[in-house]
Protein backbone atom coordinates (compact mmCIF):
# COMPACT_ATOMS: atom_id res chain seq x y z
CA UNK A 1 0.00 0.00 0.00
CA UNK A 2 1.21 3.39 -0.93
CA UNK A 3 1.21 6.08 1.76
CA UNK A 4 0.73 8.78 -0.74
CA UNK A 5 -2.15 11.02 0.12
CA UNK A 6 -4.55 14.23 -1.21
CA UNK A 7 -5.50 16.76 0.35
CA UNK A 8 -8.96 18.72 -0.43
CA UNK A 9 -11.19 21.82 1.30
CA UNK A 10 -14.61 22.06 0.10
CA UNK A 11 -16.97 24.34 1.57
CA UNK A 12 -20.45 23.56 1.50
CA UNK A 13 -22.69 25.26 -0.01
CA UNK A 14 -25.88 26.03 2.01
CA UNK A 15 -28.33 24.92 -0.98
CA UNK A 16 -26.61 21.20 -0.71
CA UNK A 17 -27.01 21.28 3.42
CA UNK A 18 -30.59 20.31 5.05
CA UNK A 19 -31.58 18.87 7.94
CA UNK A 20 -33.94 16.24 8.03
CA UNK A 21 -37.12 17.21 9.37
CA UNK A 22 -41.17 17.45 9.38
CA UNK A 23 -40.46 20.04 6.71
CA UNK A 24 -37.72 18.91 5.27
CA UNK A 25 -38.12 14.73 4.86
CA UNK A 26 -36.70 11.84 3.16
CA UNK A 27 -38.51 10.33 0.05
CA UNK A 28 -38.64 6.83 0.32
CA UNK A 29 -36.60 5.94 -2.20
CA UNK A 30 -33.70 8.68 -0.37
CA UNK A 31 -34.61 6.40 3.07
CA UNK A 32 -33.57 3.45 1.03
CA UNK A 33 -30.32 4.89 -0.40
CA UNK A 34 -28.99 6.36 2.82
CA UNK A 35 -29.51 2.49 4.39
CA UNK A 36 -27.88 0.71 1.40
CA UNK A 37 -31.54 -1.00 0.76
CA UNK A 38 -34.22 -1.27 -1.64
CA UNK A 39 -37.53 0.69 -2.10
CA UNK A 40 -39.18 -2.71 -1.36
CA UNK A 41 -37.18 -3.23 2.39
CA UNK A 42 -38.74 0.05 2.52
CA UNK A 43 -41.89 -1.56 2.50
CA UNK A 44 -41.37 -3.91 4.99
CA UNK A 45 -40.52 -1.75 7.37
CA UNK A 46 -44.13 0.07 6.97
CA UNK A 47 -45.40 -3.16 7.26
CA UNK A 48 -43.37 -4.22 10.33
CA UNK A 49 -44.40 -0.60 11.68
CA UNK A 50 -40.42 -0.09 12.54
CA UNK A 51 -41.27 3.34 10.99
CA UNK A 52 -44.93 4.67 9.89
CA UNK A 53 -46.67 6.31 7.39
CA UNK A 54 -50.07 7.93 7.53
CA UNK A 55 -52.39 5.64 6.30
CA UNK A 56 -53.86 7.94 3.58
CA UNK A 57 -50.38 8.81 1.97
CA UNK A 58 -50.50 6.55 -1.04
CA UNK A 59 -48.11 4.72 -2.80
CA UNK A 60 -44.22 4.35 -1.40
CA UNK A 61 -43.02 6.66 -3.84
CA UNK A 62 -45.51 9.27 -1.70
CA UNK A 63 -44.33 8.19 1.76
CA UNK A 64 -42.23 10.72 3.55
CA UNK A 65 -39.77 10.17 6.79
CA UNK A 66 -37.85 11.30 9.59
CA UNK A 67 -34.14 11.47 11.28
CA UNK A 68 -36.38 9.50 13.79
CA UNK A 69 -37.09 7.14 11.04
CA UNK A 70 -33.73 7.07 9.42
CA UNK A 71 -32.17 6.18 12.95
CA UNK A 72 -34.72 3.21 13.15
CA UNK A 73 -34.37 1.96 9.62
CA UNK A 74 -30.46 1.82 10.14
CA UNK A 75 -30.84 -0.15 14.07
CA UNK A 76 -33.22 -2.30 11.83
CA UNK A 77 -31.21 -2.66 9.16
CA UNK A 78 -27.89 -4.18 11.86
CA UNK A 79 -30.39 -6.42 13.16
CA UNK A 80 -31.35 -7.90 10.78
CA UNK A 81 -27.91 -7.90 8.86
CA UNK A 82 -25.70 -9.14 12.33
CA UNK A 83 -28.40 -11.34 14.41
CA UNK A 84 -30.77 -12.80 11.59
CA UNK A 85 -33.88 -11.64 13.29
CA UNK A 86 -37.02 -10.90 11.08
CA UNK A 87 -38.98 -7.46 10.85
CA UNK A 88 -40.98 -7.89 13.25
CA UNK A 89 -39.00 -8.79 15.30
CA UNK A 90 -36.67 -6.77 15.31
CA UNK A 91 -39.91 -3.91 15.85
CA UNK A 92 -40.26 -5.46 19.08
CA UNK A 93 -36.98 -5.70 20.10
CA UNK A 94 -36.49 -1.60 19.11
CA UNK A 95 -39.61 -1.39 20.88
CA UNK A 96 -37.76 -2.56 23.75
CA UNK A 97 -34.57 -0.97 23.65
CA UNK A 98 -36.72 2.64 23.51
CA UNK A 99 -38.52 1.78 26.50
CA UNK A 100 -35.71 0.75 28.59
CA UNK A 101 -33.87 4.27 27.40
CA UNK A 102 -36.70 6.14 28.45
CA UNK A 103 -36.72 4.45 31.59
CA UNK A 104 -33.46 4.51 32.26
CA UNK A 105 -33.29 8.03 31.38
CA UNK A 106 -36.75 8.98 33.71
CA UNK A 107 -34.57 6.87 36.97
CA UNK A 108 -31.91 9.21 36.47
CA UNK A 109 -33.86 12.34 36.62
CA UNK A 110 -35.50 10.65 39.94
CA UNK A 111 -32.01 9.91 41.48
CA UNK A 112 -31.10 13.61 41.43
CA UNK B 1 -2.23 4.54 16.27
CA UNK B 2 -2.20 1.00 16.87
CA UNK B 3 -3.08 -1.61 14.40
CA UNK B 4 -6.08 -3.47 15.62
CA UNK B 5 -6.27 -6.94 15.75
CA UNK B 6 -10.26 -7.96 15.10
CA UNK B 7 -9.75 -11.87 15.28
CA UNK B 8 -8.98 -11.08 18.76
CA UNK B 9 -11.46 -8.51 19.53
CA UNK B 10 -13.83 -11.42 18.95
CA UNK B 11 -11.34 -13.59 20.55
CA UNK B 12 -11.42 -16.26 17.13
CA UNK B 13 -8.83 -17.23 15.10
CA UNK B 14 -7.59 -15.90 11.78
CA UNK B 15 -8.83 -19.02 9.83
CA UNK B 16 -12.42 -18.68 11.26
CA UNK B 17 -15.45 -19.23 9.17
CA UNK B 18 -18.24 -17.21 8.67
CA UNK B 19 -20.39 -19.24 11.10
CA UNK B 20 -17.25 -18.92 13.74
CA UNK B 21 -17.32 -14.75 13.01
CA UNK B 22 -20.86 -14.44 13.14
CA UNK B 23 -21.84 -16.56 16.45
CA UNK B 24 -18.49 -14.93 18.16
CA UNK B 25 -20.56 -11.05 16.75
CA UNK B 26 -23.57 -12.05 18.48
CA UNK B 27 -22.58 -13.73 21.68
CA UNK B 28 -20.02 -10.45 22.69
CA UNK B 29 -23.01 -8.16 21.37
CA UNK B 30 -25.35 -9.79 23.77
CA UNK B 31 -23.09 -8.90 26.57
CA UNK B 32 -21.73 -5.80 25.82
CA UNK B 33 -24.73 -4.28 24.24
CA UNK B 34 -24.75 -0.93 26.24
CA UNK B 35 -28.33 -1.12 26.68
CA UNK B 36 -28.00 -4.27 29.45
CA UNK B 37 -24.63 -4.48 30.07
CA UNK B 38 -23.14 -3.62 33.30
CA UNK B 39 -19.84 -3.64 32.36
CA UNK B 40 -18.19 0.10 32.51
CA UNK B 41 -16.58 0.03 29.41
CA UNK B 42 -19.73 -1.32 27.76
CA UNK B 43 -19.95 0.96 25.10
CA UNK B 44 -16.41 0.63 23.65
CA UNK B 45 -16.40 -2.72 23.99
CA UNK B 46 -19.89 -2.89 21.48
CA UNK B 47 -18.19 -0.26 19.25
CA UNK B 48 -14.78 -2.22 18.95
CA UNK B 49 -17.49 -5.41 18.41
CA UNK B 50 -19.47 -4.01 15.86
CA UNK B 51 -16.42 -2.16 14.04
CA UNK B 52 -14.85 -6.07 14.20
CA UNK B 53 -17.37 -7.61 12.86
CA UNK B 54 -17.93 -4.91 9.94
CA UNK B 55 -14.51 -5.98 9.05
CA UNK B 56 -14.88 -10.00 9.48
CA UNK B 57 -18.21 -10.86 7.88
CA UNK B 58 -17.39 -9.18 4.67
CA UNK B 59 -15.36 -11.39 2.33
CA UNK B 60 -13.68 -8.02 0.46
CA UNK B 61 -12.89 -5.97 3.57
CA UNK B 62 -11.52 -9.05 4.87
CA UNK B 63 -9.54 -10.27 2.50
CA UNK B 64 -8.12 -6.56 2.92
CA UNK B 65 -7.55 -6.47 6.38
CA UNK B 66 -5.42 -9.83 6.34
CA UNK B 67 -3.30 -8.23 3.66
CA UNK B 68 -2.91 -5.38 5.99
CA UNK B 69 -2.07 -7.50 8.41
CA UNK B 70 0.47 -9.66 7.20
CA UNK B 71 2.25 -6.47 6.03
CA UNK B 72 2.27 -5.11 9.19
CA UNK B 73 3.71 -8.37 10.50
CA UNK B 74 6.22 -7.99 8.08
CA UNK B 75 7.28 -4.63 8.60
CA UNK B 76 6.46 -3.57 5.37
CA UNK B 77 3.40 -2.36 3.65
CA UNK B 78 1.03 0.19 6.29
CA UNK B 79 3.52 -0.92 8.96
CA UNK B 80 5.75 1.90 10.57
CA UNK B 81 9.76 1.67 10.79
CA UNK B 82 9.96 1.40 14.18
CA UNK B 83 7.83 -1.08 16.68
CA UNK B 84 5.76 -2.15 13.94
CA UNK B 85 2.87 -0.39 14.88
CA UNK B 86 0.36 1.03 11.76
CA UNK B 87 1.42 3.96 9.88
CA UNK B 88 -1.23 6.51 9.73
CA UNK B 89 -0.74 9.38 6.79
CA UNK B 90 -0.42 13.11 8.34
CA UNK B 91 -3.10 14.54 9.35
CA UNK B 92 -4.39 11.17 11.05
CA UNK B 93 -6.46 12.01 14.06
CA UNK B 94 -8.85 14.43 12.27
CA UNK B 95 -11.98 13.02 11.36
CA UNK B 96 -13.55 9.48 9.22
CA UNK B 97 -15.94 9.02 6.68
CA UNK B 98 -17.48 5.86 6.28
CA UNK B 99 -18.45 3.84 3.32
CA UNK B 100 -21.72 2.52 2.62
CA UNK B 101 -22.69 -0.23 0.34
CA UNK B 102 -25.90 -0.97 -1.22
CA UNK B 103 -27.24 -4.28 0.99
CA UNK B 104 -24.57 -3.80 3.80
CA UNK B 105 -26.13 -1.72 6.63
CA UNK B 106 -23.65 1.53 6.89
CA UNK B 107 -24.24 3.75 9.50
CA UNK B 108 -22.92 1.80 12.57
CA UNK B 109 -20.09 3.14 10.96
CA UNK B 110 -20.69 6.62 12.38
CA UNK B 111 -19.12 5.10 16.17
CA UNK B 112 -16.43 3.00 14.15
CA UNK B 113 -12.60 4.23 15.05
CA UNK B 114 -9.89 6.18 13.35
CA UNK B 115 -8.21 2.48 12.43
CA UNK B 116 -11.40 1.03 10.71
CA UNK B 117 -12.28 4.97 9.20
CA UNK B 118 -8.63 5.07 7.61
CA UNK B 119 -8.69 1.53 6.34
CA UNK B 120 -12.25 0.71 4.89
CA UNK B 121 -13.38 4.43 4.46
CA UNK B 122 -14.17 4.20 1.16
CA UNK B 123 -13.42 0.75 0.14
CA UNK B 124 -11.96 -0.21 -3.13
CA UNK B 125 -13.84 1.65 -5.52
CA UNK B 126 -15.20 -1.60 -7.02
CA UNK B 127 -16.47 -1.13 -10.41
CA UNK B 128 -15.26 2.60 -11.12
CA UNK B 129 -13.33 1.75 -13.43
CA UNK B 130 -15.02 -0.71 -15.30
CA UNK B 131 -16.66 0.09 -18.79
CA UNK B 132 -20.51 0.54 -19.02
CA UNK B 133 -20.93 -0.17 -14.93
CA UNK B 134 -23.82 2.80 -13.97
CA UNK B 135 -25.17 3.68 -10.31
CA UNK B 136 -25.59 7.04 -7.97
CA UNK B 137 -22.79 7.50 -5.76
CA UNK B 138 -23.31 5.59 -2.63
CA UNK B 139 -24.15 7.62 0.72
CA UNK B 140 -21.78 7.94 3.58
CA UNK B 141 -22.22 8.43 6.86
CA UNK B 142 -20.51 9.98 9.90
CA UNK B 143 -21.49 11.34 13.43
CA UNK B 144 -21.26 15.46 14.27
CA UNK B 145 -20.91 16.68 18.26
CA UNK B 146 -21.90 19.93 18.40
CA UNK B 147 -22.38 21.78 22.06
CA UNK B 148 -26.20 22.71 22.99
CA UNK B 149 -25.31 26.41 22.30
CA UNK B 150 -24.14 25.59 18.88
CA UNK B 151 -27.35 23.40 18.11
CA UNK B 152 -29.31 26.44 19.05
CA UNK B 153 -27.79 28.98 17.46
CA UNK B 154 -26.39 27.27 14.58
CA UNK B 155 -22.70 26.82 13.81
CA UNK B 156 -19.85 26.46 11.23
CA UNK B 157 -17.80 23.47 11.92
CA UNK B 158 -14.53 21.43 9.45
CA UNK B 159 -15.27 18.14 8.90
CA UNK B 160 -12.33 15.94 7.85
CA UNK B 161 -12.73 13.43 6.02
CA UNK B 162 -10.47 10.53 5.47
CA UNK B 163 -10.38 7.70 2.58
CA UNK B 164 -8.86 4.91 1.31
CA UNK B 165 -9.26 5.46 -2.88
CA UNK B 166 -7.76 3.40 -5.68
CA UNK B 167 -6.59 4.96 -8.29
CA UNK B 168 -6.63 4.60 -12.27
CA UNK B 169 -3.41 2.60 -11.76
CA UNK B 170 -5.24 0.77 -9.20
CA UNK B 171 -2.54 2.01 -6.39
CA UNK B 172 -4.48 2.47 -2.89
CA UNK B 173 -3.82 6.11 -1.81
CA UNK B 174 -5.15 8.29 0.84
CA UNK B 175 -7.71 11.00 0.25
CA UNK B 176 -8.23 13.69 3.29
CA UNK B 177 -11.00 16.12 2.12
CA UNK B 178 -12.04 19.02 4.40
CA UNK B 179 -15.41 20.15 4.68
CA UNK B 180 -16.66 23.27 5.86
CA UNK B 181 -19.93 22.92 6.51
CA UNK B 182 -22.87 25.34 8.70
CA UNK B 183 -24.92 23.08 10.58
CA UNK B 184 -28.15 24.86 11.32
CA UNK B 185 -29.44 26.21 13.79
CA UNK B 186 -31.82 24.50 15.50
CA UNK B 187 -30.89 21.01 15.11
CA UNK B 188 -31.36 18.11 17.95
CA UNK B 189 -29.69 15.45 19.00
CA UNK B 190 -30.48 12.27 16.69
CA UNK B 191 -31.19 14.55 13.84
CA UNK B 192 -29.12 14.10 10.59
CA UNK B 193 -28.14 16.67 8.61
CA UNK B 194 -28.12 15.59 4.81
CA UNK B 195 -25.38 17.23 2.75
CA UNK B 196 -26.25 16.45 -0.84
CA UNK B 197 -23.85 15.30 -3.23
CA UNK B 198 -21.07 14.94 -0.47
CA UNK B 199 -21.36 11.44 -0.63
CA UNK B 200 -19.46 8.78 -3.15
CA UNK B 201 -18.47 9.78 -6.30
CA UNK B 202 -21.54 8.16 -8.81
CA UNK B 203 -20.66 6.19 -11.83
CA UNK B 204 -21.01 6.37 -15.76
CA UNK B 205 -22.41 9.86 -15.11
CA UNK B 206 -24.60 8.72 -12.22
CA UNK B 207 -25.31 11.75 -9.80
CA UNK B 208 -22.63 11.57 -6.58
CA UNK B 209 -24.55 10.08 -3.22
CA UNK B 210 -25.20 11.97 0.13
CA UNK B 211 -23.26 12.14 3.29
CA UNK B 212 -25.34 12.40 6.46
CA UNK B 213 -24.11 13.34 9.38
CA UNK B 214 -25.61 12.71 12.72
CA UNK B 215 -26.36 15.00 15.54
CA UNK B 216 -24.80 14.42 18.70
CA UNK B 217 -24.92 16.92 21.66
CA UNK B 218 -21.78 16.81 23.59
CA UNK B 219 -21.92 16.72 27.53
CA UNK B 220 -22.75 20.05 29.15
CA UNK B 221 -21.44 21.78 32.36
CA UNK B 222 -24.62 23.14 33.49
CA UNK B 223 -27.28 20.72 31.47
CA UNK B 224 -28.00 17.22 31.46
CA UNK B 225 -30.06 16.51 28.12
CA UNK B 226 -32.55 14.09 27.68
CA UNK B 227 -33.93 14.20 24.04
CA UNK B 228 -34.80 17.65 23.49
CA UNK B 229 -35.20 18.94 27.07
CA UNK B 230 -32.55 20.02 29.34
CA UNK B 231 -32.38 19.67 33.14
CA UNK B 232 -30.49 22.21 35.59
CA UNK B 233 -30.07 22.03 38.92
CA UNK B 234 -30.89 25.03 40.51
CA UNK B 235 -29.53 25.97 43.92
CA UNK B 236 -31.39 28.41 46.44
CA UNK B 237 -31.41 29.10 50.02
CA UNK B 238 -33.60 27.26 52.65
CA UNK B 239 -34.93 31.03 53.16
CA UNK B 240 -35.48 30.82 49.13
CA UNK B 241 -37.37 27.61 49.00
CA UNK B 242 -39.54 28.26 52.28
CA UNK B 243 -40.74 32.21 51.41
CA UNK B 244 -40.57 31.62 47.54
CA UNK B 245 -38.18 34.02 45.62
CA UNK B 246 -37.78 35.57 42.27
CA UNK B 247 -33.93 34.27 40.96
CA UNK B 248 -32.50 34.57 37.60
CA UNK B 249 -31.37 31.49 35.47
CA UNK B 250 -29.42 31.12 32.42
CA UNK B 251 -31.36 30.94 29.49
CA UNK B 252 -29.88 28.54 27.25
CA UNK B 253 -30.31 30.31 24.07
CA UNK B 254 -28.96 33.33 25.27
CA UNK B 255 -29.29 36.10 28.41
CA UNK B 256 -31.09 35.29 32.12
CA UNK B 257 -34.74 34.25 32.45
CA UNK B 258 -36.15 35.24 35.46
CA UNK B 259 -38.34 32.54 37.92
CA UNK B 260 -40.62 32.46 40.53
CA UNK B 261 -39.70 29.92 43.61
CA UNK B 262 -43.24 28.90 45.04
CA UNK B 263 -43.34 29.27 48.67
CA UNK B 264 -42.75 26.34 50.78
CA UNK B 265 -40.87 24.64 47.70
CA UNK B 266 -39.28 20.68 48.63
CA UNK B 267 -35.56 20.01 47.35
CA UNK B 268 -36.26 17.88 44.24
CA UNK B 269 -39.05 20.09 43.19
CA UNK B 270 -38.95 20.11 39.43
CA UNK B 271 -40.17 23.40 37.26
CA UNK B 272 -40.67 23.57 33.82
CA UNK B 273 -39.47 26.31 31.65
CA UNK B 274 -41.56 26.09 28.47
CA UNK B 275 -39.92 25.90 25.30
CA UNK B 276 -36.82 26.88 26.36
CA UNK B 277 -34.82 23.49 26.01
CA UNK B 278 -33.30 22.37 22.41
CA UNK B 279 -35.17 23.61 19.29
CA UNK B 280 -37.58 20.98 17.62
CA UNK B 281 -41.14 20.23 16.54
CA UNK B 282 -41.94 20.49 19.27
CA UNK B 283 -39.31 22.27 20.85
CA UNK B 284 -37.84 20.66 24.09
CA UNK B 285 -38.57 22.28 27.66
CA UNK B 286 -35.76 23.37 30.37
CA UNK B 287 -36.48 21.62 33.47
CA UNK B 288 -35.15 23.08 36.93
CA UNK B 289 -34.90 20.99 39.54
CA UNK B 290 -34.88 22.62 43.20
CA UNK B 291 -31.30 21.90 45.45
CA UNK B 292 -32.13 23.60 48.85
CA UNK B 293 -28.11 24.75 50.20
CA UNK B 294 -27.64 25.30 53.54
CA UNK B 295 -25.75 28.03 54.73
CA UNK B 296 -22.90 26.85 56.50
CA UNK B 297 -23.03 27.22 60.50
CA UNK B 298 -19.43 27.76 60.45
CA UNK B 299 -19.35 31.80 62.54
CA UNK B 300 -20.76 32.61 65.54
CA UNK B 301 -23.23 34.46 64.01
CA UNK B 302 -24.62 32.02 61.51
CA UNK B 303 -24.68 29.59 64.70
CA UNK B 304 -26.76 31.60 66.58
CA UNK B 305 -29.62 32.05 63.48
CA UNK B 306 -29.90 28.43 63.40
CA UNK B 307 -30.51 28.42 66.83
CA UNK B 308 -32.91 31.22 66.82
CA UNK B 309 -34.99 29.49 64.08
CA UNK B 310 -35.11 25.93 65.57
CA UNK B 311 -36.41 28.04 68.99
CA UNK B 312 -39.15 30.36 66.95
CA UNK B 313 -40.35 27.11 64.72
CA UNK B 314 -40.15 24.22 66.16
CA UNK B 315 -40.21 21.38 63.73
CA UNK B 316 -39.74 17.94 63.62
CA UNK B 317 -39.08 16.48 59.77
CA UNK B 318 -38.64 12.81 61.72
CA UNK B 319 -42.29 12.99 62.99
CA UNK B 320 -43.63 10.24 60.53
CA UNK B 321 -41.10 7.94 62.00
CA UNK B 322 -43.28 7.28 65.09
CA UNK B 323 -40.20 8.25 67.25
CA UNK B 324 -40.81 10.45 70.15
CA UNK B 325 -37.39 12.28 70.62
CA UNK B 326 -36.39 14.51 73.67
CA UNK B 327 -38.92 12.79 76.12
Amino acid sequence: MSNSYTRATVFVDADAICAISEDQPLVAQELAYACGVTLEWVAQLVEAGIVEVPAASGPPQAWCFGSGDLQSALEARRLERDFGVDLQAAALILDLQREVRRLKAALQVQSR
Amino acid sequence: MEFKDYYATLGIERGASDEEVRKAYRKLARKYHPDVSKEADAQTRMRDINEANDVLRDKEKRTAYDALADGVARGGAGASGQGGGFQPPPGWDEGFEFHNRAGQGPADHAQFSDFFSSVFGKGAQRGAASGNYRARGEDHHAAIEISVEDAIHGVQRDIALRALETDAQGQPHFVNRTLTVKIPAGVHPGQFVRLTGHGMPGHGGEPAGDLYLEVRIAPHKLYRIEGNDLYMTLPVTPTEAALGAQVQVPNPSGGVVEVSIPPSARSGLKLRLKERGLPGKPPGHLYLLLDIALPPADTEAARKAYEQLAQAVPFNPRRHLGVEEGV
